[in-house]
């Protein structure tokens, strides 16, 4: 191996970039986070992946590749996340792996950190030894440290961008509360390593966005958001979905955050599963990977909470989430709720993108605006009988 | 009673299986007709649009049987595994709930179980002894024709290893013996096919590439004659296996073939908008950068049977001739010459 310095480089997932930069920075690595998702990293991941290839790939692909190529002195350990499940998901690495070798990059390796899978005698050592390959030798204390400063501060980032979704559509100046918002990212992100300052900043932070003037209400569409992981946690590949509903008016809940995913995932699994299979009986009774089956949990969960409307946003081609999508018209009929689906690719654009939102969140509105007032007209005449 | 079977997907691997089992309850079976135009029609307008075009021929078919008035039930398997701690594609895995939403007021006509194949014989047993109570029929019977099931299954794998492709397979599928002991004829050229099985023999979305292959005078082979044992070592290259048998079987088989030396060039055949066969396509193409065999991929899709394949097909064909040190084939050849008898360019 070359002396040049290691460096960690992970996929971003949305805001939540900043816990895994803190994660690398207290084993005492450097890390450098790639760009958001932009027009050149989606070309150059597009151009050299297979045609049909999942989007997410082709994204990561080509975020890899351009922090590689603008850092030559440097050594990459590349992070990748992975599952081995019946999606494509598993086969990420070898591929990252073979096509930046086959460009003639060798200034990196490819770390792949996946769950423990059968056969287990085999899968629980295995599962060590990616850790350790991860983390490279550290006292115990420091790596449980880093787990616990990373996973509070995806906690405290996912409660501020809760919060702010929750303002966008309620503030009296728009865009007053993104203001606060991205400093308060950005005191996270630098926070000091410990719990304690964590929790400080975030109530602080909090506090701010809460007293930024505006109207609590609660007849606003509510709109939850279905889908695949990749795209759905990174908003700089969804292009900020979830912002543009907040600000047309739209009180939105996204179904899968980092904590969430992770805790049915890795934790609670069994139970997890167990629901699905449940929730979803008669319309999926299979496990099928990736983030189909929770979809169409979701979509369902949704409807019973009261929601108005489901969007599922998944990558152009993505497997289960296409299985998902025909069986979701279905879910749709029998529940009656509405339920859009965008696909994403690198022909995505923002100007149709907005329009076909748009014309979503209006049809919600006035279903809904039906609603009331059909619900209006039976207690009048209720009032006239009596 | 009269059971459906559509002619796509596992159709292309299990075929003799359900024909041994059906058959031996004393069940009809009807096939649906090998995919056309009116079948891809059918398919294209009752699924969702960015679906991969063999689940949508796999519609299509379904949906031939659903509305053919004497077939009792449609047999839409659901192959989970092919291979222990190895799944299929969740559209696969998902394949009898896609039907039942897919054609809502007939899904009391779909009859399904969940398979677990190639993971010993116990698992298989289950699954028909659910289908067999469904059709009514007895425990004792079931078992018996499942047996049966197994046996001709077995005797089909070994028409396959013996270098017959499945299409001989379902035509010769009442003796599979006489089969297996005729020799296949050796031609000076021979091509191997990697992809899935249902991309492989569907002849009318993959543009017929077996028989053009055939009428050049080529030999092919497929990566479904091959016994996985043979080809167990490409893991190394992979890093990791994929986690689908038949990916596994069209990357690892395709490499097998990309080294062989009978063998002069692959053609790797995938379907549109499937995520995984482009994965063992880009394998293959790294594979064959670094060995130096010509491989050609062809994608199919709704029309992909078009002048441009047949094109491709002759300059692939072309390009092994001249590796062969034969040269190209002549003009006055491409008017009337033949190779074996066979007319060269007779496409
Ligand atoms: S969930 Fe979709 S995008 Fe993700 S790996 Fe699977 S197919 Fe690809
Ligand atoms: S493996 Fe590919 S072709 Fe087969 S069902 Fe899945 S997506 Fe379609």
């Amino acid at each position: 191996m070359s002396r040049k310095r290691i460096t960690y480089t992970v996929p971003r997932m949305g805001y939540t970039y900043a816990a895994f930069e803190s994660f690398f920075q207290i084993l005492g690595y450097d890390v450098i986070i790639p760009e958001p998702t932009n027009n050149e990293t989606i070309k150059e991941g597009v151009s050299n992946s297979p045609e049909y290839m999942c989007f997410p790939f082709k994204i990561l692909l080509g975020q890899f590749e351009r922090v590689l190529a603008k850092n030559p002195d440097r050594y990459f350990k590349m992070v990748s996340l992975e599952s081995y499940g019946p999606c494509r998901f598993g086969y990420y690495s070898p591929l990252y792996y073979k096509i930046l070798r086959d460009k003639g990059f060798t200034n990196f390796e490819v770390v792949n950190v996946e769950g423990i899978y059968p056969p287990l005698y085999k899968g629980i050592p295995r599962f060590f030894k990616k850790l350790i390959k991860l983390t490279g030798w550290h006292a115990p204390w420091t790596v449980v440290k880093a787990f616990v400063i990373a996973g509070w501060k995806v906690y405290a980032l996912e409660q501020l961008e809760k919060k702010l979704y929750h303002l966008i559509p309620r503030e009296k100046v728009s865009g007053s509360t993104e203001k606060i918002f991205n400093g308060a990212v950005e005191r996270i992100r630098h926070a000091p390593n410990k719990v304690k300052a964590i929790k400080k900043i975030l109530n602080e932070e909090l506090e701010k966005m809460e007293k930024n003037p505006h109207v609590e209400r609660d007849d606003l569409p509510k709109i939850g958001l279905v889908g695949e992981a990749y795209i759905l946690m990174d908003y700089s590949n969804n292009l900020e979905i979830e912002k543009k509903l907040a600000y047309m008016g739209v009180d939105v809940d996204r179904s899968l955050r980092v904590t969430n995913w992770t805790l049915d995932r890795l934790i609670k699994a069994k139970s997890h599963k167990a629901h699905m299979l449940e929730v979803n009986k008669g319309y999926l009774d299979f496990f099928i990977g990736g983030d189909g089956q929770e979809s169409i949990m979701n979509t369902i969960l949704y409807k019973k909470a009261g929601y108005d409307g489901v969007i599922q946003a998944q990558p152009f081609g993505c497997l289960p989430e296409t299985a998902a999508k025909e069986i979701l018209t279905k879910v749709s009929e029998d529940y009656d709720i509405p339920v859009l689906s965008l696909a994403f690719d690198e022909q995505t654009g923002e100007a149709g993108f907005v329009t076909r939102l748009e014309a979503f969140v209006d049809m919600i509105k006035s279903r809904k605006q039906i609603k009331t007032d059909e619900a209006k007209i039976k207690a009048e005449s209720v009032t006239v009988k009596d | 009673m009269k059971i459906g079977i559509p002619r796509a997907l596992y159709f292309y691997v299990y075929y003799p299986m359900w024909y041994g089992f059906f058959s031996s309850l004393g069940h009809d079976i009807k096939l649906s007709i090998p995919t056309n135009k009116e079948i891809i029609n059918l398919g294209v307008s009752h699924s969702v649009d960015d679906i991969c075009i063999s689940v949508k021929v796999f519609h299509g078919h379904v949906k031939y049987l659903l509305d053919k008035k004497d077939v009792d039930l449609v047999f839409v398997p659901r192959i989970a595994s092919e291979e222990k701690y190895k799944y299929t594609c969740p559209k696969l895995a998902a394949l009898p709930d896609l039907m039942k939403s897919a054609f809502v007021s007939d899904a009391k006509r779909i009859l399904t179980a969940t398979f677990y194949t190639r993971q010993g014989e116990k698992p298989i047993f289950e699954a028909f002894e659910e289908i067999g109570r469904q059709l009514g029929d007895s425990d004792e019977r079931i078992r018996a024709a499942v047996k049966t099931g197994i046996r001709y299954q077995k005797l089909a794998v070994k028409s396959l290893r013996s270098g017959h492709t499945f299409l001989d397979v379902v035509k010769n599928i009442r003796d599979l013996e006489a089969l297996i002991k005729k020799p296949v004829q050796k031609q000076r050229y021979t091509v191997a096919l990697a992809g899935f099985p249902y991309d492989v023999y569907d002849t009318y979305t993959n543009g017929d590439v077996i028989s053009k292959l055939e009428d050049a005078g080529v030999g092919i082979v497929t990566t479904d004659m091959l016994d996985p044992k043979v080809y167990k070592h490409y893991s190394k290259y992979m890093i990791k296996d994929l986690f689908w048998y038949q990916a596994n079987a069209a990357a690892k088989g395709g490499m097998y073939y990309i080294d062989s030396p009978d063998v002069d060039g692959v053609i790797s055949i995938s379907s549109f908008n499937c995520g995984i066969s482009s994965i063992y396509q880009k394998l293959l193409d790294l594979y064959s950068k670094e060995v130096g065999k010509p491989v050609m991929h062809i994608i199919v899709d709704e029309q992909t049977g078009d002048a441009g394949l047949v094109t491709r097909i002759e300059a692939f064909i072309d390009l092994i001739r001249v590796k062969r040190g034969d040269g190209l084939v002549a003009q006055a050849d491409n008017l009337h010459g033949t190779e074996n008898g066979v007319h060269v360019r007779g496409i």
